[in-house]
């Protein structure tokens, strides 16, 4: 019996599906009926209905059982019913992919195609397609050829979307059908003509020109089908999009006459594409706003929302376009299609001034709980974008969010959850002034919140920011009902985020020490783990302490700390584990983000899979030349050391190694009557690094990308010697080849390409690592190699591009957000910290005054000494 | 069946069906055969449309091999028969195994011009013969000994020799020698596979150990046209 489905039939009445209960297995018995002669149509058509029913009800079905009931089914082609035969398509191509050898119904299928009864025509090309294989497909191409051109449009549409199907799995094949899709596309039926333009399009696709040539003819000559002319436009879209030229091209002309076709379809799509078109000017944009702006007063529901909706997705890219609409809007805001007025309020929230929020939140209060989650997450993402553009507007946006928190407790699902959740936390971020009332509404959330992954969201926010409040006392009670009432994960960062607060405020300490001892005593080992950990760190009260294990977590690679320990555990030594072994993580863990990604991509945290780095690692292992460098420490982005479009295209990674640096020369050869092989960059430095070894590529096909590799090492007695920069040459010798069959010739020719110069800087010498709570780590490492010094940044106009050049060439990461600089204000503080090579944290605190350029004060902490004046002398 | 079909049935208004399985190497000309049975047109498949002609045209030199099966029916004076035409390239033969169980008889078709590949026919034959849901049953075989319009074509007793067919005991058998393109010999065959197939109905009617074949509805048909 199928459970699953019986709460939905008790909503829509009781016992309306005639096939609730139904059983597979019953159904297959009775399914041994299609062997019987004469056959009954009609008892034969119940049961494929109950077959086609339990396949789509995800039911599974056997390879054995599928197969036997679809040979069964293979017989009652004796039958001339119209009705079961159409049946027995549908059956076809539910079962394609599930029973064995559906190959059997070709000739069958073959026959129907081309027979006389249209009604069978159509149906039978496209479950043939179904079943059909490249090699299949070689011995009914002559059929669906000519059923492109079909005289019967149902008869031609099949072939065309069939044949668009098949394009994927037989591009070769299907391509020499070109010239009888273009004669469909001629035809006077609108189905079959937006059929064979989709088909001709997907042809083409991959090529540019062919396309813009199939654009030019048809909107030269014209088409009759709406649904042609839509695709027109969205082709045309694209191809302008990709061009990046201006807008006073053929296409835009193209897109922009059909604001004036007389289909509303053709005009509803034109003024989509040119509304969406990035860098429209106000002049391209008016005639596209103005055709949507009278589609918002049409009678027709469907025009009307189509306009609100593509209106309210624009309003923040164009908002004054889009203001321009306000009257219509705001007439919109009591439609009855509740869709249709929450589009209209969220857009005039986008677009409308300040004063209005107040009205528009209101308005929207009254019917907010009889929208459908996905319409509440458009209310929240406007919301959202009120707070950045009105900041002064918080207490408003905060109390309707957390109403809309509280009413829908047991109904709304995760997505839209988690995007008020985000929307608080990002308003927290935005404006300390909110942070109190912030966090005790989503404090109040978690008190009854299933869904694990926001409960420990906050409670990791609740660490971060709770002690950092007037009066943090009031979030304990919060935190440790989780450790009571929770599952496993939720407990585990509830003890995580108690030990912030045990850290950050002494006179708290001795209660969560008690709470802690609690916790110790849970029945999930993580949770236990944590808490003993937490309790021993606690109890030494050192801010040293406190600061690396409890606010600033491993920055090591997690994939990389398992490899390290692993191989420790391989070879038993007398020495401690050394975790300045381990490489780091490359990709700190970003704060909190506060953008909204768009809602459907999102994702629940992965598990951390191997990095950039990691893969680098390992790729580098594999050669013998580089064993013993230790581990890797920091690759650089990819730098190109040609144009884009020359013979031969060389990107150099850089690899940096405790002593040493590898760098990576990814090249490609884009001559197809060549073949390079022994291929290396030669390089001549311009301080003292020396090259110990070249790694050439063996070969270097047309087209297939290679990699070869030097060795250098980093200058031992002068360890501020940072940056070099090297002049490369790539060497290699080159064999004539036959472009066609690649056959190169026997004697080949040494020859020489000179390639840019390569910088190596101090950022290749830092790793990126984010201390969440940075006060605590500059105590950790203390003042002992502390320095200080004060520059004039005199090109830098602004702070923000000051603080964006330091961030860059240092190549450290920002924290406590400070990489984002306040409106209108004169001053900042920048704090960036890092590991430098060899595993020394390294932490800077720049305090940046603009006036007449920018001046800025450097001060610099490290473990080691030297580290101190390398990043001050590099800054110099 | 109904009371009202029993009737037809009796007044000889509407003929009793058998399902028939057309086996054989590929390329021996089933099709082809089975075409030739039909009533009415020569095209492959079934009645043309306009837009088809030409194509139909080029068809009749140039069959398409058959790839799984087609269903055709054709009638003779006392039966109307379900024809299920199968493709004979090696790698469908294992197809044919799923329709032995419901056919009531089976016309096995050999190209005998095509010496080389005579006992691949004959091992297939074999296996057919020996299969589970043939074995044991009295079904009527017929042999086309097709193209014997070719002129390295051997006699219809050469292929029954190669074919070993005088082995078999349990199943009625009968081979003629055929010319599908032309429709020699066609008619002589049929005419032998209606009258074993109403002679095996009453043959069982009278063993009282053989399982019934077709029930009363074809005892009935039997009695009449006698
Ligand atoms: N000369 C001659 N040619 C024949 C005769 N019967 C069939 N053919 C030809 O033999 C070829 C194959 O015939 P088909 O009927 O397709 O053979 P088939 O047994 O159905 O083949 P598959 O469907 O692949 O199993 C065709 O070109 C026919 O024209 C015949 O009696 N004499
Ligand atoms: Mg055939």
């Amino acid at each position: 019996m199928i459970k699953k489905f019986d709460k939905k039939d008790e909503e829509s009445g009781s016992g309306s599906n005639p096939f609730q209960h139904l059983e597979k297995s019953a159904v297959l018995q009775e399914a041994r009926i299609f062997n019987e002669t004469p056959i009954n149509p009609r008892r034969c058509l119940h049961i494929l209905t109950k077959i086609i029913y339990l396949l789509n009800q995800g039911e599974h079905f056997g390879t054995t059982e599928a197969t036997e009931a679809f040979f069964a089914m293979t017989r009652l082609f004796q039958s001339n019913d119209q009705t079961l035969r159409r049946m027995c398509y549908l059956t076809i191509k539910e079962m394609a992919n599930i029973s064995e050898d559906v190959i059997i119904v070709t000739s069958s299928l073959t026959k129907d195609m081309t027979g006389k009864e249209d009604v069978y025509r159509g149906p039978a090309i496209r479950a043939l397609c179904r079943i059909t294989d490249t090699t299949m497909l070689q011995a009914i191409e002559r059929y669906m050829k000519q059923a492109i051109v079909d005289k019967v449009p149902s008869v031609s549409s099949s072939a065309l979307v069939s044949s668009l199907h098949m394009v994927r799995m037989s591009y070769d094949v299907v391509k020499r059908w070109v010239n009888e899709a273009q004669e469909a596309a001629s035809s006077d039926n609108i189905m079959v003509q937006y059929h064979a333009l989709g088909l001709l399009y997907h042809l083409r696709k991959n090529d540019r020109l062919a396309v813009s040539k199939m654009l030019n003819k048809f909107t030269k000559s014209g088409l009759k089908s709406p649904f042609a002319y839509c695709m027109l436009i969205r082709i045309a879209s694209k191809l302008l999009e990709e061009t990046e030229g201006g807008h006073d091209s053929p296409l835009f002309d193209f897109i922009e006459s059909c604001l004036r076709n007389k289909h509303e379809m053709v005009v509803y799509e034109a003024a989509s594409a040119i509304v969406h078109m990035p860098n429209c000017t106000a002049r391209e944009l008016a005639p596209a706003v103005s055709v949507l702006q009278l589609f918002c007063s049409s009678p027709k529901a469907a025009l009307r929302y189509a306009a609100v909706r593509t209106l309210n997705k624009v309003a923040m890219k164009h908002p004054s376009a889009v203001t321009a609409c306000n009257l219509d809007l705001e007439n919109l805001i009591t439609d009855s299609n509740r869709s249709i007025a929450t589009l209209a309020i969220t857009t005039l929230l986008k677009t409308g001034s300040e004063s209005s929020v107040d009205r528009l939140m209101k308005q929207i209060s009254s019917f907010v709980s009889e929208i459908s989650d996905e319409f509440k997450v458009v209310v929240v993402q406007a919301i959202s974008a009120l707070c950045q553009k009105y900041p002064r507007k918080h207490s408003v946006m905060m109390n309707f969010l957390s109403n809309m928190l509280r009413d829908d407790v047991s109904c709304g699902g995760f997505e839209y959850k988690r995007a008020i959740v985000d929307c608080i936390i990002s308003i927290i971020e935005e404006n300390p002034d909110s942070k109190e009332t912030g966090l005790a509404h989503l404090c109040e959330f978690i008190e009854d919140c299933e869904h694990t992954v926001l409960a420990t969201k906050i409670l990791h926010l609740l660490g971060k920011e709770g002690p950092r409040t007037p009066s943090p006392s009031k979030y304990i009670r919060f935190i440790f009902n989780r450790v009571v009432l929770e599952s496993e994960a939720v407990r585990a960062a509830a003890v995580s985020a108690l030990a912030k607060f045990g850290a950050q405020n002494d006179d708290l300490l001795p209660s969560v020490l008690v709470l802690m001892q609690r916790c110790m005593m849970d029945s999930d080992d993580e949770v236990r783990d944590r808490a003993t950990f937490y309790m021993n760190v606690l109890q030494q009260k050192q801010k040293a302490l406190n600061a690396a294990y409890v606010f600033n977590g491993l920055s090591v690679s997690v994939p990389g700390l398992e490899k390290s320990l692993h191989q420790y555990t391989l070879e038993p030594t007398e020495k401690p584990f050394d975790m300045k072994s381990v490489p780091l993580a490359n990709t700190p863990i970003t704060e909190q983000k506060t953008e909204f990604a768009p809602v459907a991509t999102s994702k629940l945290p992965e598990k951390p899979g191997p990095t950039r780095q990691d893969i680098y690692q390992e790729q580098l292992a594999g050669i013998p030349e580089f064993q013993g460098l230790g581990p890797l420490f920091k690759s650089s982005e990819a730098v190109q050391l040609t144009e884009a479009e020359t013979e031969y295209v060389v990107r150099c990674v850089k690899h940096t190694f405790a002593r040493h640096m590898v760098f990576q020369f990814d090249c490609t050869n884009t001559l197809n009557d060549q073949l390079l092989q022994k291929v290396m960059v030669q390089m001549e430095p311009s301080e003292a690094y020396d090259v110990l070894h070249y790694v050439p590529a063996a070969n270097l096909p047309y087209s297939q990308p290679g990699s070869c590799y030097s060795l250098v090492s980093l200058p031992e007695d002068d360890p501020t010697a940072v940056s070099c920069t090297f002049s490369c040459t790539l060497k290699y010798l080159v064999k004539d080849c036959d472009p066609n069959t690649g056959e190169p010739d026997d004697d080949g020719y040494d020859d020489e390409y000179v390639l840019e110069d390569l910088e190596v800087t101090v950022a290749d010498h830092i790793q990126k690592v984010l201390k969440p709570n940075f006060a605590a780590a500059w105590d950790e490492v203390g003042d002992d190699f502390e320095k200080e010094e004060t520059f004039a940044l005199a090109s830098v106009r602004t702070l923000e591009e000051a603080v964006g050049n330091i961030i860059s060439f240092l190549g450290m990461q920002p924290c406590e957000r400070s990489d984002k600089v306040p409106e209108n204000k004169n001053s900042h503080i920048l704090f960036l910290a890092g590991v430098f090579r060899g595993g020394h944290d390294v932490l800077v605190r720049s305090r940046l005054a603009l006036a007449d350029g920018v001046t800025m004060q450097v001060t610099v902490r490290s473990s080691d000494k030297t580290v101190v004046d390398i990043i001050l002398a590099s800054v110099g | 069946m109904g009371l009202l079909d029993k009737l037809t049935v009796w007044l000889g208004l509407k003929k009793k069906e058998v399902n028939v399985l057309c086996l054989g190497l590929d390329n021996s000309g089933k099709t082809t055969i089975i075409n030739q049975l039909k009533p009415s047109n020569q095209s492959l498949f079934g009645p043309l449309s306009d837009d088809w002609k030409h194509i139909s045209q080029t068809q009749t030199q140039d069959i398409v091999p058959t790839i799984g099966f087609n269903i055709e029916k054709f009638k003779s004076s006392s039966l109307s028969f379900t024809v299920f035409d199968m493709s004979g390239q090696s790698r469908y033969r294992n197809l044919w195994e799923h329709y032995y169980k419901e056919s009531h008889a089976i016309i096995f078709v050999i190209d005998s011009g095509d010496k080389l590949r005579m006992v691949v026919a004959k091992e297939e034959l074999d296996t057919l013969l020996n299969h589970q849901d043939i074995r044991s049953r009295r079904m009527p075989v017929l042999f086309f000994a097709n193209k014997s319009d070719l002129r390295e074509s051997m006699s219809s007793v050469k292929v029954s020799q190669l074919l070993c067919l005088e082995n078999i005991k349990d199943k009625p058998w009968h081979i003629c020698s055929s010319d599908a393109v032309k429709g020699d010999g066609l008619q002589e065959g049929v005419d032998w596979l209606q009258g074993t197939i109403l002679c095996v109905c009453v043959c069982v009617r009278t063993s009282p150990q053989g399982h019934l074949i077709f029930g009363l509805a074809v005892k009935l048909t039997v009695e009449v046209s006698i």
